[in-house]
């Protein structure tokens, strides 16, 4: 590298300001919009993962077909399949939910969201293998009836006036109160809850049999897939059906992550889109600036630039714009990410964005090649011309 | 006294759609060290390819063209671009500068091409800008010059690595009668400083500095 025709580069590139930057540019939208895209999907995928972790991976969970998630009108499980499970020698324990969205009423207010009922008596190991919480107040426990633990996003902003520890509650018609005040969790979903005892809630909801979904706690070393094939074995004998599923924790983040795969796909092809967008402006901006100046290359090759001084210069000048568009890229994109990650958490969607030098290294290099491949065809082009050639171009 | 520049028997021949059109038709000449020659004749005698030849800007279809001991039918793209930096000087009817770079670096340029070290190609630049009366206009671009300054520019980067030829093609041609009467001035000054000029033209009254007249037509040369 000649630094003379570093400088004969910086010149050029500075005397055509706009139509640099406007190449510039260019690359900055398609380097910005792969890396944010990357970034996020990446940090979606942590983020995911992370959760699942902290829900345990020693965790076996049945639900009626076509369960999709709490909250979901299943049809199918009783408390007679919870039966059959405990039977079943090596769980630490076994929990039904029972999950209905409900009117709920404080202060004069109504509003509708999600109750969860797990047995009163099992609250307290449940969250704590959970990771869930209380910010204040105190957890469930054995022989507790009217009582209620609040979501964090349901306790600061449902309602008009924040709830608290000994406030009465009015759900579907019958009255609670709060005993406790969870710790935010990160996902609008949990953080929207509210829980009480499993027996109440069959009482208020008239559900004296039904069980939405069962998670089984298994031992620790205990053999999950065995477990899961003789669950799948007894209920099945028992039920003389099939219509459950169970799944265990590492069965439903593969599922995400095979979900997650694809938006990933969809969201690199569409950077990819961009880039090629981008890349293609670059190519013909390049293009143009190196075919206008025919000329100017047939001057330097008559006071005596070599073919190879030519390609130097221009390769030179490409490349400073790649390289320029690609960290400003980079940083935008990186803002990007940030900035999107910042409007999850107050969308109520946790989204942990984890910048990674090789992606930013992979939009930086990514600029710099293009620039250079953009920059190399028509520069070679030019050189090989004959000097009398060039400088009879206009 | 054996001949710096030296044509035999050379052709330039353009093939347009199985036509083919010979610019130059076979010429031979001699041209010494020290010669002032004007190569004079109506547009399209052949008159600037016989320049673009001797300059090594182009390539003959047959003939050959020696400039002092080298054939340049002979040479590399690579070997030609060094005689185009280091032997010979050329000065254009456009000017032909680098629009983006000021005049001291548009004249020091030859020498970036030669590896030359920053600080001596803008010393000579300097004093040759000096020369021909530049000293106040060395950090214009062109475009903040007049024709006549830039025609300047031009000589100096022509003059920069002490070429032995220096060709130069209508340089009058764009400018008006007084400033291009300075500019034959100045050439006319470095060939008695010794260098060996070739000036093209179709304007018979600017021969006169000259001390050998080439005549063209239709390719080729009139009676000598």
């Amino acid at each position: 590298m000649n630094l003379d025709h570093v400088l004969i580069a910086v010149h050029s590139i500075r005397h055509r300001k706009l139509r640099s930057w406007l190449t510039v540019v260019g690359i900055i939208i398609g380097v910005a919009a792969i890396i944010s895209l990357i970034t996020v999907s990446r940090s979606l995928e942590s983020t995911i993962q992370q959760q699942f972790e902290q829900f345990g991976a020693n965790r076996i969970i049945i639900s009626a077909k076509g369960f999709q998630g709490p909250g979901t009108m299943s049809q199918g499980l009783t408390t007679e399949d919870v039966d059959t499970i405990q039977k079943i020698s090596g769980f630490k324990y076994v929990v039904p939910g029972l999950f209905r969205s409900a009117e709920v009423g404080f202060h004069g207010e109504t509003g509708f969201t999600l109750i969860g009922a797990l047995p009163a008596e099992q609250y307290r190991d449940f969250y704590a293998d959970t990771g869930i919480e209380l910010d204040r107040g105190k957890m469930i426990q054995e022989g507790d009836t009217h009582v209620a633990l609040i979501g964090s996003r349901v306790a600061a902003d449902m309602f008009g006036k924040e709830m608290g520890v000994g406030n009465k509650i009015i759900i579907n018609k019958v009255n609670f109160k709060i005993i406790g005040i969870m710790k935010e969790i990160g996902n609008d979903h949990d953080d929207n809850q509210i829980a009480i005892p499993l027996e109440t809630a069959r009482e208020i909801f008239n559900e004296p049999e039904r069980v939405d979904t069962i998670i089984a706690q298994v031992k620790s070393g205990a053999d999950i897939p065995s477990l899961q094939h003789k669950i799948e074995r007894e209920l099945e004998r028992k039920r003389g059906d099939t219509n459950f599923q169970v799944l265990t924790a590492t069965q439903i983040l593969e599922q995400i992550n095979q979900v997650l795969g694809v938006m990933q796909v969809v969201l690199v092809g569409i950077a990819a889109i961009s880039l090629l967008v981008g890349a293609i402006g670059i190519m013909n901006s390049m293009y143009t600036s190196v075919l206008e100046r025919t000329k100017e290359i047939g001057i330097m090759k008559a006071i005596g630039a070599r073919n190879s001084d030519i390609l130097q210069i221009f390769l030179m000048e490409s490349g400073l714009i790649g390289l320029v568009g690609g960290l400003l890229g980079s940083a935008l994109g990186t803002a990007g990410a940030l900035a999107l990650g910042s409007f999850s958490k107050g969308a109520g969607f946790l989204l942990l964005v984890k910048i990674e030098i090789s992606v930013l290294l992979f939009g930086l290099l990514f600029a710099l090649v293009l620039g250079l491949l953009s920059g190399i065809l028509p520069a070679y082009q030019a050189a090989k011309l004959k000097p009398v050639e060039a400088l009879r171009y206009e | 006294m054996s001949a710096l520049i030296k044509l035999q028997d050379v052709y330039k021949i353009y093939s347009l759609e199985d036509v083919e059109v010979p610019a130059i038709d076979g010429i031979s000449l001699e041209i010494n060290q020290g010669d002032f020659v004007a190569l004079i004749g109506p547009s399209g005698s052949g008159k600037s390819t016989v320049m673009n030849l001797i300059g090594c800007l182009d390539t003959a279809t047959k003939g050959t063209i020696h400039l002092g001991s080298h054939n340049i039918q002979h040479l590399s793209e690579s070997d030609l671009a060094q005689i185009r930096g280091k032997q010979i000087g050329f000065i254009f009817q456009t000017f032909n500068l680098i629009p983006s770079l000021h005049a001291l670096d548009n004249v020091a340029l030859p020498m970036l091409f030669q590896h030359i070290p920053k600080s001596a190609r803008n010393k000579k630049a300097k004093k040759l800008l000096e020369q021909v009366g530049l000293a106040d206009r060395m950090y214009h671009l062109p475009n903040q010059l007049s024709g006549g300054q830039r025609q300047r520019v031009a000589i100096a980067r022509a003059l920069i690595n002490d070429p032995e030829i220096i060709l130069a093609d209508e340089p009058t041609g764009n400018l008006d009668t007084k400033t291009g009467e300075e500019i034959m001035k100045l050439l006319s000054s470095f060939h008695r400083q010794g260098k060996t000029i070739i000036l093209v033209t179709h304007n018979p009254a600017l021969t006169k500095l000259a001390n050998k007249v080439i005549r063209m037509k239709d390719g080729q040369i009139m009676g000598g």
